[in-house]
């Protein structure tokens, strides 16, 4: 059980990027013999939440919400050290890019890095990627989701292609897939036989941790 | 009262009923407020916009004597996205005298001032012939594109590289070097164009990239004007709040990260911008009346705050429009309508 003060702070430490007070409040909870599990659900992924949201709504800027990411970095570390074998989780593995055609990328870069905080291990392959990429490198690392982005409505349909070209090399049931992008809507996700369609990044990561289960 | 007819953000049909209706613009004006800190829309005016919704018609207008001025940026481009087969000059030409433009704007294809910079005086022949077969003002325009300054499309380390591998310093540092080479590309190619005759200049998506990009377009803006004060210059911009990409940019003391369109428009009067666009950005997945009411109110705040004349910007995925090529007609006139008669604008 975590108490509500330890709580508040956990939060706040990630959402000011405060290293030290992370690592000061992690250490001191294990060390008193808790579960370490609780301080990083109760604390620290709320904390994380709400960097995702602060920034969603213009009131956190890039910068730092990836020396959020780091804290939560560190402090995941701590954790998982504590925990015992048994208990630990692997991370779910993304492999994410934006599609042929389409050489945008601010968006994503802000997706990757949410993600990253969120202790996912992000595979970041860029933009104007072949699909034919995306399955590549999707194979190659053991991908667990592929994310695709688009910006444009003229490129959205090679989020499609994606889906096709998995189900033509026998490997849809391998990943699950999640599309996002300004013109990309869960009607598009559907139409197109995508797993997920997140609406933003902070959307991105309950959807893909979703996915994962 | 039976369904309604209306779209989602992406021009997908819906039938709502009134509550329904009534729900989502309460929603829509609610997130507005709460983001922006602005005043929601009352009852009244949410009284008004259920009534627009409601009218059986498939086209709606404005009452004779309440219409406003229709400025229209990177129109070229629009008709080419269409492939329709004109030229610029052509292009301009329909815009005047067929779609009753009151102003025109000569956007290259390549609508970014950098690719423009190195071409210029290829532009500056065919504003001469548009100027000498059109009446309406012609605007010459471009967007400040910071993303274009960064590898491998410019000379600077990629900042949406560097920050999520945590090179902040690096990514900062590249952020305010494109910003200085933005505004010599921007006010290189204005003045080019502004002395060649265009009656204006747009700087178009101001923003698109971050605070950076915002920056850049006051500093040109700023420079714009002391070199040439009797300029117009309408600065649109690219979403509703400033992305906090470098997050610490000030102008003027004003941290630009994370201002709303209300707060955007008092820097864009000190910087000597004749007409403000704000912009609101739909939500593909929100219906309609939902994106309606929230653009509304942020555009309502914004019109309330300026001093300046403000034409919203109203088009595909922007000002309760949704995210199509070319916006149904029942979207266009509905947002456009709700939009004059509820706001204090100058324009659209």
């Amino acid at each position: 059980m975590v108490d509500e003060q330890t709580i508040k702070e956990a939060i706040k430490a990630i959402v000011d990027h405060d290293e030290a007070k992370a690592i000061e409040i992690t250490k001191k909870f294990i060390e008193a013999g808790n579960n370490s599990l609780e301080i990083m659900t109760e604390g620290f992924i709320p904390g994380i939440g709400e960097v995702g949201d602060q920034f969603g709504r213009g009131l956190l800027f890039l910068p730092g919400l990836v020396q959020s990411a780091d804290v939560m970095k560190k402090v995941t570390a701590l954790v998982n050290e504590a925990l015992p074998e048994k208990q630990l989780e692997k991370p779910g593995v993304v492999v994410i890019g934006t599609v042929k055609g389409d050489i945008h990328d601010i968006g994503k870069g802000i997706v990757v890095a949410l993600l990253r905080a969120n202790g996912l291990v992000v595979h970041d392959i860029g933009r104007d990627v072949d699909t034919e990429k995306f399955i590549e490198e999707a194979v190659k690392v053991e991908a667990d989701v592929i994310g695709t982005s688009t910006l444009l409505t003229t490129t959205m349909g090679h989020q499609k292609d994606l889906e096709k070209e998995l189900k033509k090399a026998g490997l849809r049931d391998k990943f699950k897939t999640i599309v996002g992008g300004a013109p990309v809507t869960g009607r598009w996700a559907a139409k197109i036989g995508a797993d997920a369609y997140a609406e933003d990044a902070q959307d991105s990561v309950v959807k893909i941790k979703e996915l994962i289960g | 009262m039976g369904t309604i007819l209306t779209r989602y953000g992406d021009g997908t049909p819906v039938e709502m009923s009134a509550d329904d209706i009534r729900r989502d613009l309460e929603e829509g004006t609610a997130d507005a407020a709460d983001r922006g800190n602005i005043p929601a829309l009352d009852k009244a005016e949410l009284d008004h916009l259920l009534d627009i919704f409601s009218s059986p018609h498939r086209f709606v207008g404005v009452e004779p004597g309440r219409e406003v001025v229709l400025t229209y940026d990177g129109s070229p481009i629009k008709m080419l996205r269409a492939q329709v087969n004109v030229d610029r000059l052509q292009c301009l030409q329909i815009y005047e005298k067929l779609l009753g433009a009151d102003t025109l704007e000569m956007g290259h294809m390549d609508y970014s001032f950098k690719p423009i910079k190195p071409i210029v005086t290829y532009e500056q022949p065919l504003l001469e012939q548009v100027l000498s077969v059109t009446t309406a003002p012609v605007f010459y325009g471009a967007m400040p594109n910071l993303g274009l300054y960064s590898q491998p499309d410019g000379p600077f380390p990629n900042p949406s590289e560097l920050i999520p591998r945590g090179e902040i310093e690096a990514a900062l540092e590249s952020y305010e070097a494109a910003v200085e080479d933005a505004v010599n590309d921007i006010v290189y190619v204005s003045s080019a164009m502004y002395e060649s005759g265009a009656d204006a200049i747009i700087l178009d998506t101001v923003g698109a990239a971050g605070d950076a990009d915002f920056l850049a377009g006051l500093k040109a803006t700023e420079i714009l004007r002391e070199k040439y004060p009797g300029i117009c210059i309408e600065l649109g911009m690219a979403g509703e709040f400033v992305l906090g990409m470098h997050g610490e940019m000030e102008w003027e003391g004003a941290r630009l990260a994370g201002m709303y369109p209300h707060e955007q428009v008092k820097l864009a009067e000190k910087a000597g911008v004749t007409v403000f666009g704000p912009v609101c950005n739909t939500n593909t997945s929100e219906s309609t009346p939902w994106n309606m009411a929230r653009a509304i109110t942020f555009m309502k705040a914004c019109c309330e705050a300026a001093t300046i004349p403000v034409h919203v910007n109203m088009g595909m995925g922007v000002g309760g429009m949704t995210v199509n090529d070319h916006p149904p007609l029942d979207v266009a006139s509905r947002a456009s309508k709700a939009m004059v008669e509820i706001c204090r604008l100058d324009g659209l």
